[in-house]
């Protein structure tokens, strides 16, 4: 009798803990085979998640070609990413911004020595999506968007957003304005574009959470993009890929050269054009948000990879160099307009690849 | 006519006829007036319901019959609003995950598949889960019998076993998210271990503990003291007494209770995200490297917020709640064959 008991106790605790091990014999096709190239290991990221889904799809591409490499990228927010990275926790870092000063410190005691060096890796156009019925394209300048999202300008036939959209017919109605209630680099740079370009029209202070009153606030973008999509004669700012995936309209924007399209192109000709502040292989950028360029779109942001320029163990350096290379290889660059973001491209991307090929 | 003992009574349709009623008042009263949305509606319908029924009831049968049909209502309004919340969330979960949940889905990870694109599935965190639970398990079950062991039948009242009560009542109150702080400080930052399945069981490990004990000395305190008497008094020593005769009267209720403590920790996130970091790729080592697990596949799909990777969240969603209803079952189920028979 006791026997019994026992016997089943035992049986009902185990058979919890075989499950795994049942699981684990039918593993997924992709998820084991042996090495084409001769790379092998594992390398943990972490960090923007302004860049998760951009480092996934290159993550599933250099894994497809080095199947005996396993990358693990948590979007756990620029902060925790470069903290994980200071911490040794992980090889290399996303980040919405380049290092600061103190952060730079940490790291380089991370690096053993060696410098933490920002590579600019992944752009993201801030598109301004609106929902009014009947108009099909809208332009606005950085004094229009300002006043919008200010409260200044509070209908959509004001004459400051009739002259500029010449041959459209403007409702009457009172604008819904969205923006995000959550701290993020998009409403950084957003506001960083507003306060470069009307510092008159917008006197809120910038940084990652929104504080000019009025307006509704959602979180992260697809709670912007949902707000907008829902809500008629509404705007909000959000990452292009949301457009797209949400099938929104992106107002144009017009920094003085003329009406630009918020398109991935348009958007890397601003990228491109940026200057580089940091020194040697640090390529922390200097964003012109005042660009005037007719095809240039100015509303972006550029997320980076940080990682040790020397100093990192010599297998986890291997795998971070061969992995970066593939990140700023034209295959790579070229596949990120579809899924939304922007490409680095011209001088730039080659200072990018200059910059991996030291790594050691 | 000659009076009856039984006073007038409302027919036996008036509860149903003042509802529908109540409900074709509440909706016409909400299309020509301000109040909006589903609920307000409901709650208006219920509050008709009970002024026609106890004005109708209290001109029939009399005061006494009025507010006991009042009180019926209430009770019975109350119960809905309890059960609706969770009735709501396991139909929303269900119609919601079952979209892309199927067999490709548990036994595929999500190694080499695009966030925009459907496909991939859930077994690697699945794996995970059931590994850092695992572990968290064989922590935390033998520390938290033999606490209560002690507890019970070695030291009853004495100062020690105050102490340990005390600190089982706080432990029991400690936030999920910082018992994945404290692993994530002690461990991982000052001993200096890698994050992985093992970090994850010891956080889970620290919240599985006190409901341990605590079940565990409940069900020892059930023990007859006449058992342990009769035992002694045949002269069998203490600790054979304690493992022959006590912990298999109580063994139903003890693995209950261990049941119940891993169906809370199966669905934690708050520790996992510190402590073990977000893998796409199936990792049978929970000592070593990166390991997904349900809560935290969840999370990360979430994330990802595109059409795709929305419908994975909700169909991690549901594996969880269905993971979470087995090991309920689980444990009604051996609590049923361990009862004491009469």
């Amino acid at each position: 009798m006791k026997f019994t008991r026992s016997a089943v106790a035992a049986v009902a605790i185990a058979s919890t803990l075989a499950l795994s091990a049942c699981a684990s014999e039918s593993a997924s096709p992709s998820a084991s085979g042996s090495a084409g190239s001769g790379l092998t290991g594992s390398l943990k990221a972490s960090g923007s998640s302004a860049q998760k889904n951009a480092m996934q799809e290159w993550i599933n591409a250099f894994q497809t070609t080095n199947s005996g490499v396993t990358i693990d990228y948590q979007a756990n927010g620029s902060g925790a990413g470069i903290q994980d990275f200071n911490n040794s926790q992980t090889s290399f870092a996303g980040s919405d911004s380049a290092l600061k000063p103190e952060e730079a410190t940490a790291a380089s005691t991370r690096c053993a020595g060696g410098t933490a060096i920002n590579i600019p890796m992944v752009g993201g156009a801030i598109a301004l999506a609106f929902n009014v019925a009947g108009v099909d394209s809208l332009t606005l300048n950085p004094k229009t968007a300002a006043g919008i999202f200010s409260g200044a300008i509070t209908k959509w036939n004001d004459p400051a957003i009739a002259a500029l959209n010449a041959g459209v017919t403007l409702p009457a109605a009172t604008i819904a304005q969205f923006h995000r209630s959550d701290s993020s680099g998009t409403t950084d740079n957003f506001t960083k574009w507003l306060l470069a370009t009307a510092p008159d029209a917008f006197a809120f202070a910038g940084g990652k959470d929104w504080v000019a009153p009025g307006g509704q606030g959602a979180k992260g973008s697809d709670g912007v993009a949902a707000g907008v999509s829902s809500t008629p004669n509404s705007i909000g700012y959000m990452e292009l890929s949301f457009v797209m995936s949400k099938g929104l309209k992106a107002a144009s924007i017009d920094n003085g050269g003329g009406a630009v399209e918020a398109t991935s192109d348009n958007a890397a000709k601003t990228i491109a054009a940026a200057t580089v502040k940091g020194t040697g292989n640090d390529l922390a950028l200097n964003i012109d948000r005042k660009i005037a360029d007719g095809s240039a779109y100015p509303v972006v942001l550029v997320t980076y990879e940080i990682t040790c320029e020397t100093g990192l163990a010599a297998a986890d350096s291997a795998l971070v160099k061969a992995f970066l290379t593939y990140t700023a290889s034209d295959a790579a660059q070229g596949a990120l307009a579809a899924s939304g973001y922007v490409p680095i491209t011209g001088d730039l991307l080659t200072k990018v690849r200059a910059a991996i090929a030291a790594i050691a | 006519m000659s009076q009856t003992l039984k006073g007038d009574t409302l027919p036996k349709w008036a509860p149903i006829a003042s509802l529908a009623i109540a409900i074709g008042v509440a909706i016409a009263l909400a299309n020509t007036t301000a109040v909006a949305g589903t609920a307000g509606t409901s709650v208006l319908a219920v509050l008709i319901f009970i002024a026609i029924q106890t004005l109708w009831s209290f001109a029939v049968e009399g005061r006494r019959h009025a507010v006991d049909r009042v009180a019926t209502t209430l009770i019975y309004a109350t119960f809905v609003a309890a059960a609706a919340p969770l009735l709501s969330l396991l139909f929303e979960v269900f119609t919601r995950g079952i979209k892309v949940f199927n067999l490709a889905f548990l036994s595929h990870s999500m190694r080499n598949v695009s966030p925009l694109k459907p496909g991939g599935g859930v077994l690697h965190a699945l794996i995970g889960t059931m590994q850092q639970v695992g572990v968290a398990t064989l922590i935390a079950v033998p520390i938290g019998i033999l606490t209560a062991l002690y507890l019970v039948e070695h030291a009853r009242g004495g100062r020690l076993s105050k102490a340990i009560s005390f600190f089982v009542d706080v432990m029991t109150g400690i936030p999920s998210i910082v018992a994945g702080l404290f692993i994530y400080t002690a461990w991982i930052l000052t001993l200096g271990f890698d994050r992985s399945g093992m970090a994850a069981a010891l956080s889970l490990a620290i919240l599985m503990l006190p409901v341990v004990v605590r079940t565990t000395e409940e069900m020892l305190k059930l023990v007859p003291n006449d058992l342990r008497e009769a035992s002694l008094a045949l002269g069998i020593p203490k600790w054979k007494t304690t493992i022959r005769v006590v912990l298999p009267t109580a063994i139903g209720g003890i693995i209950t209770g261990v049941m119940l403590a891993v169906a809370r920790v199966a669905g934690e996130t708050a520790p996992l995200l510190l402590t073990t970091f977000l893998s796409q790729s199936i990792n049978n080592n929970p000592f070593a490297g990166p390991q997904a697990a349900v809560p935290t596949f969840v999370w990360d799909q979430l994330s990802s917020s595109t059409p795709a990777s929305l419908d994975r969240a909700w169909a991690g969603a549901l594996t969880l709640i269905l993971l979470v209803m087995f090991f309920y079952g689980a444990a009604k189920l051996i609590a049923r064959y361990y009862a004491p028979k009469a």
